[in-house]
């Protein structure tokens, strides 16, 4: 019995698709694949599926991660193949080697956002200097046992900022995992706070997972 | 349209993935000059429609013709609704994304009277005029089937025509008629008058009816040709008729996500309330290892790790003991859980009871429908107490310990005993539980009592009946719980006021169009959710419409009377219906069709006897 972690893209119509549906999406894709998946054993068994970063309902990623265990060894590019034909649209399996990383290793998720918003007082880039510029960046964050006040300036590094005829692209390295998950919705909500400018929408695409030391999740 | 057109607002509702399309098993082409394109309509939310059989079999079926291209269309919730008409988005087909108002051709399917005013909301959001006679093009024909079309008069305003008795044939007929109508360039009355020689299709605007002074309709005429009675279609072959090997299968959870097997159609029981149980006969079945095969290409195609056994009364089913050992032989190595609904507390046997405890383990669920025996005789529900007090005693000895029992109220001939019976019958279950020395240990019972409200429908022996009151109901509501005194027993019962709503749709006739409209003008939609339904809207239209519900609900029928539903032929004879009502008003049952053939006319569809021999399985 070997585990093996399979990378998975998630674009188009399937960033729809829940983090609790993708679950069970996956799994009847691994049984009309055939492949020869492990079950837990007991009175219900089950595949026994765990995802590294659950991804925001109505995101994209180009580098989302399931844990499972086979029952045999497979090669891996049959394996892919294999589940590749039996994955809806916009769901598409590209890796699957032995896990390097533990899940409670990620640090870090690398994202692209595309902000789409009017123009203000300033270039939307300038207002994004400014607001980087301050002390502390305030935001409520809600979690299970109700909300609370975090500071989120050093929780996140900006590596590019460019304007775009719709407003402003970013890409953004923002902590993740257990210990601390920042969705990119609470900076773009901070930055809509700051700016007074309401966006109107908003596309996120996760594109790296990253270790405690800036390494690649595998 | 396109998906990025969608963006913005499936950002903002709940559940986006109904409304995207994509899901595997959905079925995309490209477009051809020539191709109809078809709108499978549920008019109900995607979670209810998508569990719908009869849908995925005709969307499959279609979708097999090359000229032809189906796609889903379901209501949307209100949340998205609201963001469709503010953003000016016409409702449109999940496949596609085109908005319908362009298509050949839109199907409702029409499962419960409660469904009826989201037909008209969809036909607005889709930017068509809600009433057939407005719209004058041939394109886009609306089109309706399902159950409810045995009495499809309260809709005649709003649907070109209807589709009776089982689709599978029928649609493809229309789908042909259509083509040469787009073809030789037919305008919309041309058309209607040309279907409506198709068996099966009922054209309603090719009838006249006239009514007595009282009210009580006088005459239904034919005109143009059209024929004096249309009679529903069956497929005689059930066995060979086509059934899909792929499911759409859903993202969002659904009421029933999995693959579904259709045992037989029909029932051989004959339950007086039951419409169900009339209007799909004659009884017919598929073979053991048709029905192996159906659900070993389903599993493998979807993925699915749970199968249903489909059919009005699962363990009337004639090769049930055959079909279970093929099926266990590879659903436990497959992993994939059987449910069997609709079993029938007399014919449940132990050897049964092991196979499906095999598989799952959740509570057990029984209809004895009445409290008494007298009544149950009266519906000819031919279960007695004995039949329940074993199988619930086998159940506790298999481990159960949670049973569900369901119950109406307002039957036929029902009297203050019946309803202290329903109590009385879950407290010997109670009793009997603890009386077990053998029964599941350090375990306590709960029996659950669900009871709803009777509605006569048409095509029933009870077609003649008046419903109760809804202060009658109420009253016996409150008796009923009066009479609990254990803990161990749960009470839930319906709204009486749906059931009445209920009950003058299910009979209606041509006069209450006007009282859907204005019902969905005051904002009336998905009636079935508890959250959206009114009945003060309802109550509002009635009156200004000047329409009496009492009138549909309340009122005894004789049996001469000419009902709204009397031209459309079902099979089963008004004589027989007539007969069995009055068996039931002196508490005689009726065998069941097996054992021998009860008159009852369906069998003329068939061309021939039901059954080659009539046996007892029992």
């Amino acid at each position: 019995m070997q585990t093996i972690r399979i990378f998975f893209k998630k674009l188009g119509r399937a960033k729809y698709i829940s983090h609790l549906d993708l679950s069970r999406c996956m799994q009847r894709a691994l049984r009309r694949s055939g492949l020869p998946v492990w079950y837990t054993q007991g009175f219900h068994p089950h595949m026994y599926l765990t995802f590294a970063l659950p991804l925001s309902l109505g995101y994209e990623s180009l580098c989302e991660s399931m844990d499972l265990k086979l029952t045999q060894d497979v090669d891996t590019q049959e394996l892919l193949d294999r589940l590749n034909a039996a994955l809806p649209e916009g769901l598409t399996a590209y890796g699957a080697a032995a896990p390097v990383n533990k899940p409670e290793k990620i640090a870090w998720a690398r994202y692209e956002i595309s902000l789409c918003m009017s123009q203000g007082s300033l270039p939307l880039e300038e207002l994004f200097d400014q607001f980087m510029a301050q002390d502390e960046i305030l935001v409520v964050k809600r979690t299970k046992r109700g909300e609370k006040e975090v500071d989120i300036k050093p929780l996140f590094s900006v590596g590019v900022r460019e304007p775009t005829p719709q407003g402003l692209r970013l890409e953004l390295t923002i902590a993740a995992g257990g210990e601390t998950n920042i969705n990119p919705a609470l900076v773009a909500d901070a930055f809509e706070k700051f700016t007074g400018i309401p966006r109107e929408s908003m596309d996120v695409l996760r594109t790296q997972i990253l270790t405690e030391d800036f390494a690649l999740f595998a | 349209m396109q998906l990025s057109d969608l963006d913005p607002i499936l950002r903002r509702v709940q559940k986006p993935a109904q409304y995207t399309g994509g899901e595997l098993g959905s079925i995309v082409k490209k477009l051809t000059p020539d191709m109809i394109r078809f709108a499978l309509c549920f008019p109900d939310l995607y979670e209810i429609g998508m569990s719908h059989l009869g849908m995925k079999i005709l969307y499959a079926l279609q979708n097999q013709r090359e000229d032809v291209w189906c796609e889903r269309v379901f209501a949307p919730a209100a949340d998205m609704e609201e963001e469709m008409r503010r953003n000016g988005i016409p409702l449109y087909g999940l496949e596609s994304l085109d908005p319908i108002k362009d298509f050949d051709i839109i199907g409702f399917t029409l499962q419960y009277e409660l469904s009826f005013t989201s037909i008209l909301n969809l036909l607005d959001l889709a930017g068509l005029p809600v009433l057939s006679r407005e719209r004058t093009q041939l394109s886009p024909l609306v089109v309706a089937g399902g159950p409810c079309a045995c009495n499809p008069e309260p809709l005649v305003d709003f649907i070109d025509l209807f589709i009776l008795g089982e689709g599978e044939e029928v649609n493809l007929e229309l789908i042909d008629l259509y083509q040469r109508a787009k073809k030789e360039g037919w305008d919309k009355p041309h058309f209607l008058r040309e279907a409506a020689g198709i068996p099966g299709i009922y054209v309603p605007s090719l009838y006249e009816v006239t009514y007595h002074p009282d009210g009580t309709v006088e005459q239904v005429i034919p005109r143009e040709n059209a024929p004096k009675r249309v009679k529903k279609r069956i497929i005689r072959d059930l066995d060979k008729v086509y059934y899909p090997s792929q499911f759409v299968v859903p993202y969002i959870d659904t009421v029933h996500d999995r693959a579904v097997i259709e045992l037989f159609r029909g029932c051989i029981r004959g339950c007086r309330f039951c419409q169900a149980g009339f209007i799909y006969r004659p009884y017919r079945e598929k073979q053991a290892d048709t029905l192996d095969q159906n659900a070993r290409d389903l599993c493998r195609l979807t993925g699915y790790d749970e199968l249903s056994l489909s059919s009005l009364s699962t363990s009337d089913y004639g090769q049930l003991e055959p079909l279970m050992d093929k099926l266990l032989s590879w659903t436990d190595t497959g992993r994939v859980s059987l449910s069997l609904p609709s079993l029938r507390v007399d014919n449940f046997s132990p050897q049964l009871l092991e196979k499906i405890a095999k598989v799952r383990k959740t509570g057990l669920t029984f209809a004895p429908e009445a409290g008494t025996q007298r009544l149950r005789d009266v519906i000819n529900k031919n279960v007695t107490e004995d039949e329940v007090m074993n199988t619930c005693r086998t159940a506790f000895e298999g481990g159960y310990t949670s049973v569900k029992l369901y119950f109406m109220m307002g039957l036929p001939t029902e009297t203050m005993e019946d309803i202290k019976g329903i109590v009385d019958l879950a407290q010997k279950v109670v009793d009997l539980f603890y009386s077990m020395p053998n029964r599941p240990k350090g375990k306590s019972v709960s029996v659950n009592i669900s009871v709803a409200c009777f509605v006569p429908k048409p095509h029933t022996p009870f077609e003649f009946e008046p419903q109760d009151t809804i202060a009658q109901l109420r009253e016996k509501q409150k008796y009923m719980l009066d009479c609990r005194t254990s803990k161990k027993i749960t009470i839930s019962y319906h709204d009486s006021d749906i059931s009445m709503l209920e009950a003058v749709l299910a009979r209606g006739d041509r006069r209450l169009g006007p009282v859907l409209l204005k019902a969905w003008q005051k904002g009336s939609k998905l009636d079935g959710w508890s959250e959206h339904f009114s009945m003060e809207r309802w109550y509002a239209a009635m009156e200004e419409c000047g329409v009496d519900p009492a009138f549909y609900a309340n009122r005894h029928r004789s049996y001469d009377e000419v009902m709204p539903w009397d031209h459309l032929d079902y099979g089963v004879s008004k004589a027989f219906l007539v007969k069995e009502n009055k068996l039931a008003r002196q508490s005689q049952t009726t065998a069941t069709c097996r054992r021998q053939c009860t008159g009852c006319g369906a069998n003329q569809l068939l061309g021939g006897a039901c059954f080659a021999d009539h046996t007892d399985i029992l």
